[in-house]
């Protein structure tokens, strides 16, 4: 019997226990669970889940490229938006009132100045998205590592796996369209980002493990 | 180091105001009057049942140092995550189905919050650190036009005396 653990959550589905409150009976295969399985916990699909090796080989990254000097890139627009609303809240957790009105109102300026796009598609956001999560995930995590730089790692950690929860919810909704959010509801973490589609919220954020009162719900206008 | 309350684990045992020999804890929001609190006097603290009290530091350490790859690494990413959020916020903006904006929404605000954090972890963590005053500094030489000069002034001049009150 094999397990198989969800990228997502870390939920893991035993073969050999199944999960008989949702009719799966224990000894149920990986292969023959049907095909529309979510995952109980954080409502990813069944295709980012990975098979659970006992030792798994950790792959040796030698970046050779590394000692090559990079020079530091300027902050684009959206950047210095996201960087003065981080800093907003940062204010707010000291009780810094004003200032964090200030960098909110900085924040807005910035963003204000972000060009706006011609497409109105959902698969342009998914087209960029799967790059990050073929390309920019594994270099920041190597780099990160090469580095020993734990704040760096954790940040990735989370937005990795939140980016592949709406990388999930982008496939589902380009198969179901509006469907998908028929009736239920649609909620995001207030601390790492994680969308969540359900009524019933885990009591704890998936991703970030914050208590879900800081999940909020996403209503429809 | 003023004390703050958070008024989630706030149970109204009303110890705080037993113990305050000033009055600054009777307020019923989280701010406890910082011009009566005595900085440093903990009592409230140490007499609240609930652990709801917290003493806010009045200095930090500096940021630890980030390496230049390592940032860039993050910035890829959170641009990444900004254009990500523009796009699904012109969907939003320019859907007239409630259930289409309600999903860009949610894809626009998750999006959002990744890049707060990605860029966060850059070496922008404490708005009184070095690296966000001088970057503050940078967006005053040769602004664009229209460009708020006066809210970085004065945000320099608040973080900085926040900074100096604490060295004292």
């Amino acid at each position: 019997m094999r397990k198989f653990k969800c990228s997502i959550c870390g939920y893991t589905y035993d073969e050999a226990a199944g999960l008989p409150e949702k009719g799966i009976a224990p000894g149920t295969r990986w292969e023959d669970i049907p095909q529309d399985f979510v995952c109980p916990l954080c409502g990813a699909l069944r295709t980012v889940f990975e098979e659970l090796k006992e030792t798994s080989p950790i792959p040796a990254h030698t970046s050779q490229e590394d000692e090559h000097f990079e020079s530091l890139r300027e902050l684009t627009p959206g950047e210095l938006s996201a960087l003065c609303s981080n800093l907003a809240k940062g204010c707010e957790k000291q009780h810094l009132t004003e200032a964090m009105d200030l960098f909110y109102q900085l924040a807005d300026y910035y963003k204000s100045k972000v060009a706006a796009h011609s497409s109105q598609n959902f698969e342009d956001i998914a087209e960029v998205l799967k790059y990050d999560l073929s390309e920019s995930y594994s270099k920041a995590n190597t780099v990160a590592a090469e580095k020993a730089d734990r704040g760096a790692l954790r940040a990735l950690v989370w937005s990795e796996k939140v980016s592949r929860m709406g990388n999930s919810l982008l496939e589902r909704y380009a198969k179901e369209g509006n469907t998908l959010l028929e009736n239920t509801k649609l909620y995001v973490c207030e601390i790492c980002g994680f969308i969540y589609l359900g009524n019933d919220l885990p009591e704890i954020c998936p991703v970030c493990k914050v208590p879900n009162y800081k999940i909020s719900q996403i209503g429809r206008r | 180091m003023p004390a703050v309350r958070n008024i989630r684990l706030c149970t109204k045992d009303c110890m705080c105001l037993y113990v305050c020999p000033t009055g600054a804890t009777d307020t019923e929001n989280s701010i406890i009057d910082v011009s009566k609190c005595i900085k440093g006097c903990r009592k409230c603290v140490d007499a609240c049942p609930s652990g709801a009290i917290s003493l806010l530091p009045d200095e930090y350490p500096p940021q630890q140092s980030k390496s230049e790859n390592v940032v860039n690494a993050l910035r890829t990413l959170a641009k990444s995550k900004v254009e990500q959020e523009s796009l699904a916020t012109d969907i939003a903006k320019l859907s007239d189905d409630a259930v289409t904006r309600q999903f860009a929404e949610a894809i626009a605000k998750s999006n959002r919050l990744m890049a707060e954090d990605l860029i966060r972890e850059s070496g922008y963590m404490l708005p009184q650190s070095d690296e966000v005053r001088s970057l503050l500094e940078s967006m005053t030489q040769n602004p664009p036009k229209n460009f708020p000069v006066e809210k970085v002034e004065t945000l320099l001049k608040q973080l900085n005396s926040i900074h100096k009150a604490s060295s004292k």
